[in-house]
């Protein structure tokens, strides 16, 4: 049984990658974080039995379903929505490109290492947005595999798919992802 | 650069970007692991049996207790509820027997087997309201 204080290091150790897979998925900080307290709760309160080892499967099994949960939930709100669709405010998504902020940056009289840092960040910005474009099940097979360090067959089980699946998921994902990020001029 | 290599170095990027959360982000994590924490169930706060605190179905460990609890407050309702049907079905049992008496009285009277001089007698009278009373 995993006790409070090893659930409280790996809800600190994990906490942050799950609030960046939850938004990958959904576009929405709020909603991510929501998703992500909602996975937090569920595993304290119903698999605090559980031994400390298996709460990383455990944790990304619950989020992955919260994730679904999420997308179940506004599906059913937007058929409501949409009725009132012309009253609601314009969509916020795209107004936190960071590629508008570089360029805003690029002409201040910044120095060199800064300017390194900007770009930096601008390339990790980019990354983010194309893994966040890539087909869920394919995000979430290589964010698994090479973000959470699950080997296939942990993958499969949480993903409830086959290991052959995993790795072509995960393969299609690097090419997909290799293939956007060149495009945009990015070689890793 | 193959698949591993190139998994690698975008979890570097996707590492970094995890670490540069803003405040207020980090904060509201904070919080939900507070939160998350508050449910957590340790060992000394299961306690094997304790029915004065027993909440029925409140948790998993709980929800077992509680349905025997439930149990044990429904048991004496329904041993109730099957004692009135044994009640009212033994009574239906007995209606036909004293129908069947009440109708042998009335066949001996019909039949005139008590003589007539008997209906003049007080005595008779009385006993025969005894005797239907009692019926």
């Amino acid at each position: 049984m995993a006790s409070r204080q090893e659930l409280s290091d790996f809800l600190a150790g994990v906490e942050r990658r799950a609030f960046k897979q939850a938004q990958y998925a959904v576009r929405d900080s709020d909603a991510a974080l929501d998703i992500v307290q909602d996975a937090m709760m569920k595993l304290s309160e119903k698999y605090s039995d559980r031994p400390a080892s298996e709460l990383p499967l455990l944790f990304t099994r619950i989020l992955q379903n919260a994730t679904y949960d999420f997308f179940r939930r506004q599906k059913v709100r937007s058929t409501w929505v949409t009725l009132f669709s012309a009253l609601s405010p314009g969509h916020e998504d795209d107004n936190s490109d960071p590629l508008e902020t570089l360029e805003a940056m690029a002409g201040s009289p910044a120095a060199e290492s800064a300017q390194d840092q900007v770009e930096r960040s601008q390339v990790v910005a980019i990354i983010e947005e194309e893994v966040a474009r890539l087909p869920t099940r394919q995000r979430e097979a290589f964010l698994m595999r090479y973000w959470e360090d699950m080997d296939v067959a942990e993958t499969a089980a949480v993903m409830g798919c086959s290991e052959g699946s995993v790795k072509t998921h995960c393969s299609r994902a690097t090419h997909a992802l290799a293939r956007a990020l060149k495009a945009r001029g990015i070689q890793l | 650069m193959n698949e591993k290599e190139f998994g690698y170095r975008i979890r570097q990027a996707l590492n970094e970007a995890a670490a540069g959360l803003d405040y207020k982000t980090t904060y509201r994590l904070e919080q939900a692991r507070a939160a998350a924490l508050a449910r957590h169930r340790g060992p000394a706060a299961s306690p094997a049996w304790n029915p004065a605190l027993q909440t029925a179905g409140s948790a998993d460990g709980g929800s077992r207790l509680g349905w025997f609890g439930s149990f044990g407050l429904a048991a004496p309702i329904v041993a109730l509820i099957v004692g009135f049907i044994g009640i009212y079905q033994w009574q239906q049992q007995q209606l036909p027997e004293r129908m069947s008496d009440l109708a042998a009285m009335d066949f001996a009277v019909l039949m005139d087997e008590t003589p007539i001089g008997a209906y003049a007698d007080k005595g008779f009278g009385i006993v025969l309201r005894g005797e239907t009373e009692d019926l």
